[in-house]
């Protein structure tokens, strides 16, 4: 497909990096020479210097004939203008980043009026991937397949949990009542692999559990971890995240203290935010943390600009004993080195908008050519969950998977057929219709042919 | 550096090589000239057993071409093609000598067109097929070719390419590296079918249409004649071979523009008419130079034409020996020897758009002596052109100036030829054009194997740029890290 990506930017960037290595034809616009040059020496797109919102630089770039374009600049004006105008010379869907809190409110007359398929809003899908950590805090990483019908739930386990040292096959033998989830994937120090039936998990592996969300939500009962619940959260930093994200938990019953270093913005925050408890200081002040009470939080988050002032903060919360310690961090390629100092949930807006982006651009992509239906990143873009629908003749349909040739390193994770989720067992089979997610830990699988042969 | 990668690559290149010198082998053998096929056939045996298991067995972990594996690939890749290009010339018996063969091959994928042959009488058609087949090759550049044909090289190419693609920066005409060096082949190739047509209806033998046709595409100017282009005596002929070398001195991206229908950006090219107005003024000022010499208007126009078009698009073909003008017509055709033609052409020399803008730098550094404060951007095709590459275009026309002159200091050693020839000779190697001034009006056999090998090295840092070549000199290079 044809996509123009205007704003070479973080975001910009990686998009453009997976979108040209998944062998899209990419043109890339931006007006600084420099971050164009970074980006012709290594990534294989065209490269334009121009303003993305003028007409002219859109038609030199192919704006006429693209498939889609990505406005990912700095500005929203521009991103909505880019859209606007791609659209109408006649690029067949358009993804906008809009990242102000006022557009925001007004934003479902904006995404019709300017005709965006698709407005992302970095700092709010940041916001709730938080959200959704702090409901499940046991879990370091939640991801939502088919519709939300499935979840999937990444969590470390502890020495004395119940599913140490059993295979997998014989836990519901020696676990009465254990409620059946799919075992996905292991990150055993750093090693990423897909647990079959003689699988033994031990203290210390990351596991990744998917099931329908009721099932999970019962199986974290089970394991006894659903017991603990967040009722007291401190945020640091007063940005865009903090603010999305004190105005989603607060509902919940949640306190929320946040700490912001400029005096006009927390202000700012007290005044638009009054359930939350806003101090102004410096987060990075031990003594300031202490004091107003981070030992007794349940959780941390930190939200600062800067990534190593969140990771020193979000160390010394670990080390004061706070359960639960989330921590922005953009540079995915230092990601092991923080799971190694104990901070197991990171959340980087970089990835996540990028994630949302390359979902929907593989969406629109599998009309013409792959069958995938949806693509999701797994432990950092290390594993892949797709989504496929089965065809009514392809040969698997109806043999019970166990017949079934698996290609290696993938699994059938779940089978979603009429809204019914499915944990597939070896006796189960694969229907025409069926929405089938796979997991696998490689990337480019294009078709489910590819992955079960008979 | 990656190491492994570097083999990895230049083993395919050479396995490249060896399919290349395939046409040669079979007219070597259509034409029953046995020793001819056998100088083909072994060399091409050696570049399999070398180069599938560099390509086959040295597998890269990282895949990832930086700026320095780039260059290196480029600098040995055609430093061992010329080794390997010089072998038919001296297993035939054509070139006997390793030193003169490497100079004829060098030449070749250079597209200078310089030449140590000297009797034409006779020779085998499949090693004259070959030696014209190198122009063919270097014209666009064998690893555009490479990209072109192995899809799996993909991601960081773009230092490839940059080291071979002529200009001063490189623009990809479609977004995939791979998909724009498949169009600029079909393009070349198409362009090169059509002259070869032409040539045969305008009376070559097919023979002799084929090899024009390929060396006027890589704009390098290896004839079967001593006369060149002269021997045949055709204005039609003359008037074909003229088109097409200025037609192959043109960007390439712009007949991808007029195929996609868009001739704005045929118009709106800068480059192109700084091109054809030096064409027309020069052939109009060498017309009114010569004219006395041929009595009239008409054959100096047809004479003067040819010469600028061989010499502008940096081909080297002849229909007279321009030696015999006065000084006047010589002055211009050695100033034309610096220009050359478009960025992205398959011509040599410094390009058009470094010299436009060289110009307008002079323009604006005078400007700014009286009027210090006016701020002055440079524009070219409706564009303002950044700082850094003006300086860069500065530094590269030094080293252009310096690197002739050195060459012509060092091949003045043997203590041969005048001044005169041998500045002439180190210009006409580095601009790729192939004839000079003097002694070197139609060969090179005149010269030591000293002077051979400088000039060797001329004629490749002058079609890599510069730089590619440079830098394998510099020590920091090959240090650790």
């Amino acid at each position: 497909m044809r996509i123009l990506v205007i704003g070479d930017g973080k975001v910009g960037h990686t998009v453009v990096e997976h979108l040209a290595k998944e062998n899209h034809d990419v043109v890339l616009i931006d007006t600084d020479e420099e971050a164009l040059a970074r980006s012709q020496d290594t990534l294989d797109v065209m490269c334009i210097r121009g303003n993305g919102a003028n007409a002219q630089t859109l038609i030199d770039a192919g704006a006429k004939k693209a498939d889609i374009i990505i406005a990912a600049t700095a500005s929203d004006e521009t991103n909505m203008l880019c859209c606007l105008i791609a659209k109408r010379l006649g690029a067949k869907y358009s993804i906008a980043r809009i990242r102000d809190p006022e557009y925001n409110e007004s934003l479902s007359l904006l995404r019709h009026e300017l005709d965006i398929d698709l407005a992302i809003n970095p700092e709010r899908a940041t916001a709730i991937e938080i959200s959704r950590l702090l409901r499940f805090p046991f879990a370091s990483n939640i991801e939502a397949f088919a519709r939300g019908r499935v979840e999937m739930v990444a969590f470390r386990v502890q020495d004395n949990d119940v599913i140490v040292g059993t295979p997998l096959r014989d836990l519901s033998r020696t676990l009465r009542g254990i409620p059946q989830v799919l075992y996905a994937l292991v990150d055993r120090d750093g090693a990423l692999s897909i647990p079959y039936g003689d699988f033994v998990i031990q203290p210390g592996d990351l596991v990744y559990v998917a099931a329908e969300a009721v099932t999970i939500t019962a199986y974290f009962r089970f394991l006894g971890k659903a017991s603990v619940k967040i009722r007291d959260v401190m945020l640091l930093g007063g940005g865009r995240i903090s603010y999305y994200l004190a105005k989603m938990i607060t509902p919940m019953g949640i306190r929320v203290a946040m700490i912001e270093i400029n005096q006009k913005k927390a202000e700012m925050l007290s005044e638009s935010l009054p359930d939350v408890n806003v101090i102004y200081g410096d987060g990075t002040d031990q003594e300031l943390l202490e004091q107003e009470g981070l030992p007794q939080m349940d959780a941390f988050v930190a939200l600062c600009d800067r990534d190593e002032e969140n990771l020193m903060t979000g160390l010394f919360a670990v080390r004061q004993g706070v359960p639960k310690v989330i921590v922005k961090n953009n540079r995915v390629a230092y990601a092991d080195l923080i799971t190694d100092m104990g901070l197991d949930s990171i959340v980087s807006p970089r990835s996540i908008t990028c994630a949302n982006i390359l979902r929907y651009v593989r969406g629109w992509a599998n009309s013409e050519g792959t069958k995938v239906e949806r693509l999701y990143h797994l432990a950092d873009a290390r594993a892949e969950a797709l989504e496929f629908i089965a065809r009514a003749n392809d040969p698997y349909i109806g043999v019970p998977l166990k017949d079934l040739t698996m290609r290696p390193g993938t699994l059938v994770a779940v089978i979603v057929r009429d809204r019914k989720v499915i944990v597939p067992f070896g006796n189960d089979h694969i229907e025409p219709g069926d929405t089938v997610i796979i997991i696998a830990c490689e990337s480019g699988l294009t078709d489910l042919n590819e992955v079960i042969t008979r | 550096m990656n190491k492994r990668l570097v083999i990895h690559v230049i083993g395919a290149i050479l396995m490249i090589e060896a399919a290349a010198m395939l046409p040669a082998l079979v007219i070597g053998l259509i034409y029953r000239e046995p020793g001819a096929a056998q100088a083909m056939l072994y060399p091409m045996l050696m570049l399999i057993a070398l180069g599938l298991p560099l390509w086959l067995l040295v597998k890269p972990k990282d895949q990832n071409l930086r700026a320095k594996e780039g260059f290196t690939v480029v600098a040995l890749s055609w430093l061992l093609l010329s080794i390997f290009g010089a072998l038919p010339f001296v297993f035939s018996g054509m070139i006997p000598n390793f030193v003169d063969a490497l100079f004829e091959a060098v030449s070749g994928f250079t597209t200078t067109g310089a030449t140590v042959v000297t009797n034409f009488e006779n020779r085998p058609h499949g090693i004259m097929f070959w030696r014209a087949f190198t122009h063919w090759i270097g014209g666009m550049g064998v690893l555009v070719l490479t990209l072109a044909l192995l899809p799996q090289m993909t991601g960081r190419t773009s230092h490839l390419v940059r080291a071979e693609s002529p200009g001063p920066s490189m623009s990809k005409i479609v977004p995939k590296m791979g998909d724009s060096a498949k169009i600029l082949y079909l393009i070349y190739g198409a362009l090169t079918v059509i002259e070869f047509i032409a040539l045969m209806i305008a009376g070559m033998d097919v023979y002799d249409a084929a090899i024009h046709a390929i060396s006027t595409a890589g704009t390098g100017g290896f004839s079967t004649y001593g006369d060149s282009i002269g021997a045949f005596n055709s204005p039609a002929i003359e008037i074909i071979i003229m088109v097409f070398m200025v037609l192959y001195g043109v960007n390439f991206a712009l007949y991808y523009s007029i195929l996609i229908g868009n001739w704005k950006a045929v118009k709106k090219s800068e480059e192109l008419r700084w091109y054809l107005g030096i064409f027309a003024f020069s052939t109009i000022a060498i017309t009114a130079f010569v004219t006395p010499l041929y009595g009239n208007v008409f054959s100096a126009l047809r004479f003067s034409s040819f010469e600028v078009a061989s010499v502008v698009s940096t081909t080297g073909f002849g229909v007279v020996d321009f030696n015999t003008w006065p000084q006047s017509a010589k002055a211009l055709i050695l100033i034309l020897m610096f220009f050359g033609s478009c960025a992205g052409s398959t011509a040599g020399g410094m390009k058009i758009v470094r010299v436009a803008l060289l110009c307008k730098l002079g323009q604006r550094e005078i400007r700014r002596t009286f009027q210090p404060r006016k701020v002055q951007v440079v524009r070219f095709e409706g564009k303002g052109v950044e700082e850094a590459q003006l300086s860069q275009i500065s530094v590269f026309f030094f080293v252009y100036l310096a690197l002739i002159l050195a060459g012509m200091f060092l091949i003045s050693l043997e203590n041969r030829f005048d001044v005169q020839t041998n500045f002439s000779a180190a210009l006409t190697c580095v601009s790729n054009v192939g004839p000079g001034f003097g002694a070197i009006a139609s060969d090179f056999a005149g010269y030591g194997p000293f002077a051979k090998c400088v000039l060797s090295v001329l004629m490749l840092a002058g079609r890599l740029e510069m730089f590619p070549i440079l830098v394998l000199f510099h020590p920091a290079l090959w240090r650790k890290n």
